[in-house]
């Protein structure tokens, strides 16, 4: 009798549309980079290697906890890679590097891996990470002190600061264009807005991030901003100045939709995005913090559970139908 | 097959419509080895209703157990040559007969269905019809839970790439109106549907039947969203819902039934739609118990190490181990898959994408489910997690984007619970 054939056996479904986490973080890990090359063609060198040395460290972090936990190597998945260069972006480009690799540890660490890795992590890591040092190291986030040594060709003080101290008179001179193109201080990856919008616009046509979450934070923010502008127009910045600077446009395209910080259900996905915008704006306004981008999405990330609890009724079967 | 380009497109499943220039089905033949999978285990009192080298005649019952439970119909007389138990899905405990096949010459047929099926009854049918291809289910009229109001029938496959049902409908429409004809007197139901896809509503309308159009989009085919959808009124209407419910044929067992009744005779072919490895479909039309490799070799299909050979679907289906496994009266299709055609699965945790979640049909909140599930905490998972409500579509698992086994997790969960309740009150 001839050996008989050895038939792969598993469970149904036998067809899968092909989707990998692996490539989700590769195509966001790319989308990034419309905002980082213009980062690292306007602060040179030193952004360079802290974006490099933040996602090598970030691998090597996670490598780490996958040896210490004795889970399988997971650096595969571009996950820490992706990790390392959101972090980086919302740096300033002199950050020293120390300062990056204490805040990758922070990021993937205490961050991602005591909760169990990918998908366990209650808050997006790198917004963690960042949180911590701006109340730890805050000096290194004042970009106008960063970035004192560049000469540029257009005002070279960080824009949010500015409106904070001294109100809408004082940022009149930044028009929408410029800030759109990126010609203003900020992180690396954070100020181009033009690669931002275009790198998250393409993340959502390929549904690679949740738009109902990007739109409703910009939405969110926008409109209060909007209120705020209206309330005084003198104390509070536009809203289409809101939306330009800062985090604001980073956060709603790459923090705020982190996928394990966030809700599923498409309306807790609504309220989900339109807080975060509308904590930011508050933050910022009358808050101590210059950017309350990154203060928002810890906040709606703690209450993601309880949002996502809102979801469509369950059909209930009739009977069993065999 | 593949995820769309743009995301936020919802993948869109659609089931595979007849077409016009559908080949006729190919018969294979008469098999020299036949064999049955029963559902109950060998009788466990010692008393087994057949032993090796007894001689079974052609429609004759075969049971494991004597006291009753499953059967199945001999497709052809011959000769028990082994009675085996066989481990089936989720260590189901089976019985596997398997009859050496008399020469053509000398086959004989069981006469007791040709006597009663002059009196055709539910009884009758519940007795003689359960084993019939397309296997009919009469347990519903029996259920003194359930009152059943309307009966569907099924004029469409309930998986993707099978023509098998929608086959029937299209040619053989008058064999269904005389099935729909003895369901209506034996049950005294009067309310019979025709469930069919959109392609075939004006040759359904010959049934005698109402006629209901089904969305082309999987999983609008399977029985409780046709439930949900299409039969809302008719299960509601009249304010005493409660019990009410709906019992479902497919298209290929009323046709046989109406034949069984006919002519006395039981019909014992079942058509298959083989799925080739190149994606090729062909209707083929073998006698319930024909081993698999029978099929394999008139097509010339060859099979390696590591390939993957499913009965059923390509979302529901049962993959077997073995190219003897024989062709049973419910299995509507055959797909062959080269290994290099088999998805990789994956062990990691959830990430929590929320694809699975915005993709199913009854609204499970999976990302929960999974987790529960993964935990073990399967009570847990039906009271939070709505674990019962689903239908098993596969869909979840088919869009899951760490590639999560979704699906076996929750048969595993399902069965587990199911067998827990058995022990609970047997104890």
């Amino acid at each position: 009798m001839p050996e008989p054939i050895k038939l792969t056996v598993s469970h149904a479904p036998f067809w899968h549309n092909g989707s990998q986490v692996f490539f989700k973080n590769y195509h966001i890990l790319l989308a990034t980079l419309l905002a980082v090359i213009p980062g690292l063609l306007k602060y040179g060198a030193p952004a360079l290697s802290v974006v490099t040395l933040s996602i090598a460290s970030a691998m090597i972090w996670e490598l780490i906890m996958n040896y210490l936990t004795r889970r399988p190597i997971s650096i595969g998945d571009g996950n820490a890679a992706l990790l390392g260069m959101l972090f980086a972006m919302m740096l300033p480009a002199t950050t020293p590097w120390w300062v990056v690799v204490v805040g990758t540890f922070f990021t993937i660490v205490v961050g991602k891996e005591i909760y169990g890795g990918l998908g366990g992590n209650p808050f997006h890591p790198a917004v963690l990470a960042t949180a911590i040092l701006m109340l730890s190291w805050g000096s290194y986030f004042d970009f106008n002190e960063a970035l004192v040594n560049y000469q540029f060709d257009f005002n070279p003080v960080y824009p949010l600061a500015l409106a904070k101290s001294f109100g809408t008179g004082a940022v009149e001179g930044f028009n929408s264009l410029d800030l759109l193109l990126g010609r203003q201080v900020g992180g690396i990856g954070t100020s181009c807005m033009l690669g931002l919008i275009i790198g998250g616009g393409y993340l959502m046509l390929r549904g690679y991030i949740r738009w109902e979450i990007a739109v409703s934070f910009m939405v969110g923010m926008f409109v209060t901003a909007f209120c705020f502008h209206q309330a005084n127009p003198e104390v509070y910045a536009s809203g289409s100045f809101h939306l330009l600077t800062g985090y604001s446009l980073f956060g709603a395209f790459y923090l705020a939709t982190e996928d394990s910080s966030s809700p599923v259900n498409f309306i807790p996905m609504l309220i989900y995005g339109a807080l975060g915008g509308f904590l930011a704006v508050l933050i910022r306004n009358i808050g101590t913090h210059i950017d309350g981008v990154v203060f928002a999405i810890l906040v709606i990330n703690i209450v993601n559970p309880i949002i996502d609890k809102i979801r469509p009724k369950t059909l209930r079967k009739v009977a069993n139908y065999a | 097959m593949k995820r769309s380009f743009f995301g936020f497109i919802k993948p869109k499943l659609t089931y595979e419509p007849i077409t016009d220039s559908q080949p006729e089905p190919v018969y294979i033949q008469a098999p020299q080895k036949i064999r049955f999978l029963l559902d109950t285990p060998e009788a466990s009192d010692g008393v087994p209703a057949l032993s090796v080298g007894d001689q079974v005649k052609m429609g004759q019952r075969i049971r494991a157990d004597a006291d009753g439970g499953d059967y199945a119909l001999a497709s052809k007389a011959g000769k028990v040559t082994e009675i085996a138990p066989f481990i089936g899905m989720m260590q189901a405990k089976q019985t596997a007969v398997t009859v050496a096949v008399d020469a053509e010459a000398s086959q004989t047929a069981d006469d007791e269905f040709k006597e009663k099926s002059q009196n055709p009854s539910l009884d009758v049918a519940r007795q003689f019809l359960q084993a019939l291809p397309g296997k009919p289910d009469f347990s519903p009229f029996f259920n003194s839970d359930r009152l059943i109001k309307a009966i569907v029938i099924l004029g469409l496959d309930r998986d993707l790439l099978s023509t098998t049902n929608q086959f029937f409908v299209k040619t053989g429409i008058e064999s269904i109106k005389t099935g729909i004809d003895i369901l209506r007197k034996i049950t005294g139901i009067h309310n019979v549907m025709l469930a069919v896809p959109e392609s075939l509503v004006q040759v359904a309308g010959a049934s005698g039947a109402g006629v209901k159009t089904v969305d082309s989009e999987y999983p609008a085919a399977h029985p409780q969203l046709i439930v949900r959808h299409v039969m809302a009124d008719e299960i509601k209407g009249g304010g005493d819902a409660g019990n009410a419910d709906v019992a479902f044929f497919s298209a290929e067992a009323v046709s046989a039934m109406g034949a069984a009744f006919n002519t006395g005779q039981l019909p014992m072919n079942k058509l298959v739609t083989l799925i080739s490895k190149s994606g090729n479909k062909r209707l083929v039309c073998a006698t319930i118990g024909t081993p698999l490799k029978d099929i394999l070799n008139r097509f010339n299909e060859t099979i390696q190490d590591g390939d993957r050979i499913v009965f059923g679907g390509p979302m529901t289906g049962v993959a077997v181990y073995t190219t003897e496994h024989p062709i049973q009266p419910d299995t509507d299709t055959i797909m062959i898959q080269d290994r290099s055609q088999i998805p990789e699965r994956q062990d990691v945790a959830c990430i929590n994408c929320g694809e699975c979640v915005r993709v199913c049909p009854v609204n499970i909140p999976v990302n929960i489910l999974v987790r529960l599930l993964a935990a073990d905490q399967y009570e847990e998972a039906v009271s939070q997690a709505e674990l019962d409500a689903c239908i098993e579509c596969g869909l979840c698992d088919y869009v899951c984007e760490a590639r999560i086994p979704i699906f076996q997790y929750i048969t595993l969960a399902k069965t587990t619970l199911e067998r827990m309740k058995a022990e609970e009150s047997n104890a």
